[in-house]
């Protein structure tokens, strides 16, 4: 992996002292030993151990400067008292010993201090900064000696050497939009719900929204899984929100927006990237204007995700966030070509965050678009949430195709087969039964287990509540009309043969098993891909292989300059968070372009970049100092017979003692982390 | 699933309940673990981490100020390696703190000096650079970040329980320190929270600042005598001088670990009178009681002397004037008619536990900061849904408010009206209620009220998963016009939902005297009336300018009924040597020996009980309950009562203002309390002003009713609409009608 000199990264031990650089062992680590595309690095220390890259490296000022930046860094320090003056006396003596004035006696007094630190630190940070620390003054002891006997300096004290450091969580990491969680759970369990909210503002503007239907990668990344249950991180985020909303406050905005700088940029789309690409923009200062295809503002989650999952009204107020920037929304403008050619003068640079909007074929046979009762599923949520979040009706011309009688989507006495497995699947079934079908079935190649590990426990579990029939191991072979009106489908059955050589368990067609259901409706909901055919062609922007637009994943400018792009139209369909995330990066990226012309990664972003690829999170380590078998607390669902039938939420969030109680729960992982350049 | 946890305490089996934590089991069942930074009100600060402890099996050391315990787990609290740290963890509290105790005002009272030698701490091991830190004057409040430990108390307590949010903690770890949150200086309601709760010198009274020793303190246990609240307060007293015999109040502390105080309480303690026996007066005194018609008297006054006035109006056949307390009376009684029950049903601690609180007809933060700190408290724990229904919006609500009702002047009876509609939409109601709702103008009443459906739909729907609901009636309503129906209304919603009720009383005593005095109806009519505390032709006071000087209530001792229906004793912090009412009483053949020979006298059929005075206790038991005197006893009282009919909803147009104090502001008393502001302007929107023709810093004459008087006006950004606020604490004269007031309004000066 990288190649290291000495290295205590996670329990290995490397030691390449004295041996010549071709014979070095490597580390097991992604450790991020090239630091840009033209540093190397000195040497990396962290939480969990030290690395270094090459023999001429000052052990004992990194150890110092390590100190140093865990006073630095605010939200590390200042919350408890082992860790706030156990952290300045290691500074102090670590650069007492560097300047050749330490004593002998210091070297016991740092064990001492670095023991009651590890021992009773508050969060992980204050309780892991002795560990390398202690690591260097192991091996490297006579690097100490030395200086503290000839009363000399540490070799290079006085050397320019740029000591570049980061905090991060392994809950932080995991998530795509990197969200300073533990700090926003710290703000829940203090009762600082402005704080907390502030807290998830940082990098994610969207907190009713990802306090409710984001799938939490973090989850899976939660250090309390060692002890037992993963923290409920995702629905936390909904009290800082609520707080706001509730009394009526203006908007906590992580930092106050900065003066017009004079410079405009466009975005299209208003989805989860559009509006974050806005905001962080907005609040640097930039002019936006964002364009959007449709009536409404917040693209698929506004139209997609249904109302009984994303109540609106919460919604519009994430929305009214980014418009309380000052940004400027232009409804119901679809960008053509020419437009962006336009924009490509006008602006200083350009968003395209459309999304992805076609629904993909279910490829069976007869798949005719023509054929009554074949509806996308982009196009029927579309239909749903127009009409229940903001009363848009449907046209007669529009019913007539869907085989509708009624203004809106009422699907009494019909049958309804979705096929997919994603969360735009599950909306189609769950919104189908609240239209009041007679039958739902969701059609899934592979089996339940896979069917939540795509979605969430949740969403599966309430939509068998709810009458949703799935057929696992099964997919639609021929859609059988009459008259170009929708019958029935032929649906194959399919097995998991396990590769006997211990690959991938294959699906095989079970010969003879094929049966035909009755349908009215099919609704692909297998894949989205995006109509980019706003890009004009002469700019020949890269695409992937999967048909979206390519980027680099770290800066989002696409291969034509000034023009960036990010959310689905980048990734190809993903989650909000994913979206937010790239956006927020993006924003971040276009700030310093519109103003230097240059695309550029801050040191902030590089290392971000770094402990993604080294992970943060550790799931074996065992933890110490909780006390295990605190259970997670599980909001309260509405009613099965409360909900099919209507649009309430579903999911009625914590009570505050629910949520005082799993804030509580909450180990506060932060991690500090430190390359020398 | 049991909610109960068993497990052990150093061996000891112990059982916790659903939301306690390792910590609060220890102190209840007497098992010491040693903390900094925990303090009962608040959710813990976890900063100290010297209550870690050792639990069975689990590597390393668990916090258990904010662990709850597991089934069958086993903790140990007292080993050597966990002595160790907590020793390690005190001698990093002491790096370069300043070596101050000879002058520092916590020095005696300090944890940082009590646990420094409970551990044992005499020499260091570690340093560190020391830093320069400047001392900051906040006004009333000095904060020395040398001497901060950050155990964030303070921070807590401001937020979590005060509800002003006012401070923050900065923070940069070594150099971390207590900031005024989004401000450049403190700007906050001055209630001195952080100062009793700072467990160093730290955060200190600036007025108290050097002027004594904890050790040369004398603590009178007391109740403060501002509000209706009841809080339990120690005055402080020492000698004045090293000649001087007398005694002054140095200050006030509480019982922070459990209770809270506001400013008024804090630093509004100089209000004694001093004076000294002047037989002539007091001869007139008695020629005056014995002349008069009538005794008019305020509510600042003890149940002993309430009814000792109540003897003498037996006794002489004279009429007693209280208008504050017979308003509050006859709104009982209504409510009784309905409710059956002669007293309130909720509590503060009610409160404080609710997850809902409607409050109507109150500027509740400034009336009664006990029920805000409550509103807080249940706001912030909770998640209490908070529905705030006035005609002003308070900003120092805001966030503790969910949903503000901004309703009409004068319309409360049509806003209760339907606000109990709503509440009581699924409830099986009796048929003359009934009859009622159903007979209500929903639309007429929505129409002048300005309280829509869409709003009343809101405040229902996040009244959804609530449980416990509390609703809080203002004096607003005690004051209006229609009292007797609003009562009413009130008793029914009471009477139907699981709502409890909390009646505010105005003044300290409403409530006691309401319930000991027989009162009759002031007209203003007669001319022969002497003033206890009061106007009158002959004025027995203990303020400035009175015909006979007596005692004030820090003065005297007694009992007061305060808002939770407790009947609570106070004692003398300083002696008074003039003649007190009950010196009065003697000669008029009421009297006793000494005034608290009244207490067991106090009239059992409102609910007091025979006890003795000096029964009663005046302390916080050791887990913060509150022990002080005793409950009321519930009265039944007939039901007999029924809901009128809604007359049309009066309207107020024109220049109104709104009869309350500004924060720190409660009375005379208040008033020539020298650590209090005493801002007597007329307070308003920019829009009153334009209505009003008048700018900020006009001189303006105010008149209504029979007053006029002249006051600044201050035009404030936080306010808004067309209402403007008047205080009345150095008014002279019961304040005791309606508090909106449509007024004349001129400018006199034309600066």
């Amino acid at each position: 992996m990288s190649k290291v000199y000495f290295s205590t990264w996670n329990g290995e031990f490397i030691n390449n002292i004295n041996k010549p650089q071709d014979q070095w062992e490597e580390s097991a680590y992604n450790l991020p030993a090239q630091y840009d595309d033209h540093r190397e690095s000195k040497a990396f220390i962290g939480w969990d151990g030290v690395a270094i890259f090459n023999a001429d490296v000052d052990v004992i000022r990194l150890a110092t400067e390590y100190a140093a930046q865990y006073q630095v860094y605010s939200e590390a320090c200042g919350r408890c008292a082992p860790g706030r003056w156990g952290g300045r006396i290691l500074y102090d003596m670590l650069d007492k010993i560097a300047r050749g004035e330490g004593e002998l006696s210091d070297m016991d007094h740092l064990k001492e201090i670095s023991q009651s630190m590890q021992i009773t630190s508050k969060c992980e940070i204050g309780k892991t900064v002795p560990n390398p620390i202690l690591d260097i003054m192991t091996h490297f002891e006579d690097e100490f000696l030395t200086c503290i006997n000839e009363k000399k300096a540490s070799k290079h004290y006085d050397a320019t050497i740029n000591y570049i450091a980061k905090i991060t969580a392994p809950c932080t990491d995991a998530c795509p939009a990197h969200v300073d969680i533990p700090g926003y759970i710290e703000g829940v369990r203090d009762l600082r719900f402005d704080d907390s909210l502030m807290a998830t503002r940082q990098t994610m503007p969207l907190a009713h929204t990802c306090g409710r239907v984001c799938p939490h990668p973090c989850e899976s990344a939660c250090r309390r899984t060692n002890l037992d249950e993963p923290i409920s991180i995702m629905e936390l985020k909904r009290l800082g929100a609520d707080y706001e909303t509730d009394h009526g406050f203006g908007f906590f905005h992580p930092l106050e927006k900065k003066p017009s700088i004079g410079k405009k940029v466009a975005v299209i789309g208003a989805g989860p990237a559009g509006l974050t690409t806005a905001y962080y923009l907005a609040l640097e200062g930039i002019d936006v204007d964002v364009y959007e295809e449709l009536p409404v503002l917040g693209g698929e989650v506004a139209v997609g995700v249904p109302e009984y999952r994303m109540p609106i009204d919460k919604y519009n107020k994430d929305i009214d966030c980014v418009k309380d920037l000052g940004v400027n929304f232009i409804v119901n403008s679809k960008v053509t070509a020419d437009m962006m050619r336009q924009f490509e003068n006008d602006y200083d640079a350009v968003m395209v965050a459309t999304g992805t909007r076609i629904s993909k074929k279910v490829y069976c046979d007869n798949e005719r678009a023509e054929i009554k009762g074949y509806w996308g599923a982009i196009d029927f949520l579309d239909k749903v949430n127009l009409f229940e979040k903001y009363g848009y009706t449907i046209s007669k011309e529009e019913q007539e195709e869907n085989l509708l009688t009624t203004d809106y989507v009422d699907l009494t006495g019909k049958t309804v087969v979705c096929v997919g497995g994603g969360f735009t699947s599950m909306d189609v079934v769950r919104c189908s039964i609240r239209a009041n079908a007679k039958k739902v079935y969701m059609i899934y190649r592979r089996d339940e287990k896979t069917i939540i590990g795509n979605t969430t426990y949740e969403e599966y579990h309430e939509a068998v509540e709810e009458g949703v029939e799935f057929l696992f191991h099964s997919a639609v072979a021929e859609m059988r009309d009459e008259d170009n009106i929708l019958k029935s489908l032929l649906i194959d059955k399919f097995e998991l043969v396990p590769d006997p050589n211990g690959g991938r368990a294959q699906l095989l067609k079970v010969e003879g098993a094929s049966y035909e259901i009755e349908a009215d409706y099919l609704v692909p909901a297998v894949s989205q891909s995006a109509d980019l055919k706003l890009l004009p062609s002469e700019w020949e922007i890269e695409m992937t292989s999967w048909a979206t637009i390519k980027t680099n994943g770290k800066d989002y400018m696409t291969s034509r300059k000034g023009i960036f792009a990010s959310g689905d139209c980048e990734y190809g369909p993903m989650t909000i968070v994913n979206a937010v995330g790239q956006a927020k990066r993006a924003a971040s990226v276009m700030a310093r372009y519109v103003q230097t012309g240059e695309v550029s990664l801050s040191d902030d972003e590089i290392m971000e970049d770094h402990l993604r690829k080294l992970r943060v999170y550790d799931k074996k380590e065992k933890i110490k100092g909780w006390l295990p078998g605190l259970p997670r607390e599980v909001s309260v669902k509405l009613d099965v017979d409360d909900r099919k039938t209507n649009n309430k939420e579903v999911n009625l969030g914590f009570t505050q003692e629910e949520a005082l109680s799993e804030a509580d729960r909450c180990m506060r992982c932060y991690y500090i982390a430190m390359t020398a350049v | 699933m049991s909610n109960l946890i068993n497990f052990t305490i150093d061996g000891k089996a112990v059982t916790a309940k659903k939301g306690e934590t390792i910590l609060t089991v220890a102190r209840r069942e007497g098992i010491y673990i040693p903390t900094m930074c925990y303090i009962s009100k608040t959710t813990p600060c976890a900063s100290c981490r010297m209550c870690v402890v050792e639990a069975e099996g689990v590597e390393g050391f668990v916090l258990s100020c904010n662990t709850p315990p597991t089934n069958g787990i086993a903790i140990t609290t007292n080993t050597q390696a966990l002595e160790n740290e907590r020793t390690n963890i005190m001698k990093l509290y002491d790096v370069n703190h300043p070596l101050e105790c000879g002058v520092c005002d916590k020095s005696g009272e300090c944890d940082l000096q009590n646990k420094t030698l409970e551990f044992n701490v005499s020499k260091q091991n570690f340093s560190a650079r020391d830093q320069h830190r400047k001392i900051e004057n906040w006004g009333l409040i000095s904060y020395d970040p040398a001497l901060c430990i950050l155990c964030e108390k303070c921070v807590h307590v401001c937020n979590e329980v005060i509800g002003d949010d006012a401070i923050d903690l900065q923070f940069g770890g070594y150099k971390s320190k207590v900031i005024p949150k989004n401000s450049d200086t403190l700007d906050c309601t001055y209630c001195g929270e952080c100062i009793a709760v700072c467990p160093v010198g730290a955060l200190i009274s600036t007025n108290f600042k050097y002027s004594a020793n904890a050790w040369e303190l004398t603590r009178v246990p007391a109740t403060c005598a501002h509000c209706s609240g009841g809080c339990s307060l120690e005055y402080e007293t020492r000698h004045t001088g090293i000649s001087s015999k007398d005694n002054s109040i140095y200050r006030v502390k509480n019982n922070f670990e459990f209770s809270s105080l506001c400013g008024a309480g804090r630093f509004g303690f100089g209000f004694d009178n001093k004076t000294t026996k002047n037989p002539d007066a007091f001869a007139r005194a008695f020629d005056a009681i014995v002349n008069a018609k009538a005794i008019r008297f305020s509510s600042m006054i003890t149940n002993e002397e309430a009814l000792l006035l109540q003897r003498l109006k037996e006794s002489l056949g004279i009429k007693l004037y209280n208008e504050d307390a017979r308003k509050y009376a006859l709104f009982m009684e209504a409510y009784a008619s309905i409710s059956g029950k002669k007293h309130h049903s909720a509590t503060l601690e009610a409160v404080k536990q609710a997850d809902a609180v409607i409050v109507i007809g109150s500027m509740i933060a400034t009336d009664n900061p006990a029920v805000r700190y409550a509103m807080t408290t249940a706001a912030k724990h909770n998640g209490a849904k908070i529905i705030y229904a006035h005609p002003i919006e308070d900003a120092l609500m805001q966030n503790t408010i969910t949903q503000f009702l901004k309703y009409e002047v004068g319309t409360e009876e049509g806003v209760l009206a339907l606000i109990a509609k709503y509440l009581l939409a699924d409830c099986e109601l009796g048929s003359d209620e009934k009859a009622f709702f159903d007979a209500l103008d929903d639309g007429y009443l929505s129409a002048e009220s300005n309280i829509g459906e869409e709003e009343l739909s809101l405040m229902m729907k996040s009244l959804m998963r609530t449980k416990n609901r509390v609703l809080v009636v203002g004096n607003d309503l005690i004051a209006h016009k229609e009292a007797k129906n609003i009562a009413k209304l009130v008793a029914v919603i009471e009477k139907y939902s699981d709502i409890s009720v909390l009646v505010v009383p105005r003044d300290v005593n409403t409530l006691g005297v309401s319930l000991t005095c027989k009162l009759d109806c002031d007209d203003n009519s007669l001319e022969n009336v002497v003033g206890y505390n009061e106007k009158g032709s002959f004025v027995i006071a203990s303020l400035a300018g009175a015909d006979l000087a007596t005692p004030a209530l820090n003065q005297q001792e007694g009992t007061f009924v305060s808002i939770d229906n407790r009947v609570i004793p106070t004692n003398a912090a300083l002696a008074f040597d003039g003649y007190e009412l009950h010196d009065l009483a003697k000669e008029l053949g009421v009297g006793k020996q000494n005034t608290i020979d009244f207490t067991k006298e106090l009239p059992q059929e409102s609910g007091f009980k025979a006890l003795e005075f000096d029964v009663l206790e005046n302390f916080l038991a050791p887990l913060g309950e509150d022990v002080r005197g005793y409950m009321l006893d519930q009265v039944e009282v007939a039901m007999d009562g029924s809901l009128d009919e809604l007359d049309a909803l009066p309207e107020f147009n024109g220049t109104i203002i709104y009869n309350v104090n500004p924060v720190l502001q409660f009375n005379a008393y208040t008033n020539i309390a020298s650590q209090l502001e005493r801002d007597t302007t007329l307070r308003g929107s920019a829009q009153f002003g334009a209505a009003a023709r008048i700018s900020d810093g006009d001189q303006v004459e105010i008149s209504f009713g029979d007053k006029t008087f002249v006051r600044t006006f201050k035009q404030e950004e936080s306010l808004k609409g067309t209402v403007a606020l008047n205080p009345t604490f150095d008014l002279e004269g019961n304040m005791e009608s309606y508090r909106f007031q449509k007024s004349k309004i001129v400018r006199v000066n034309h600066e």
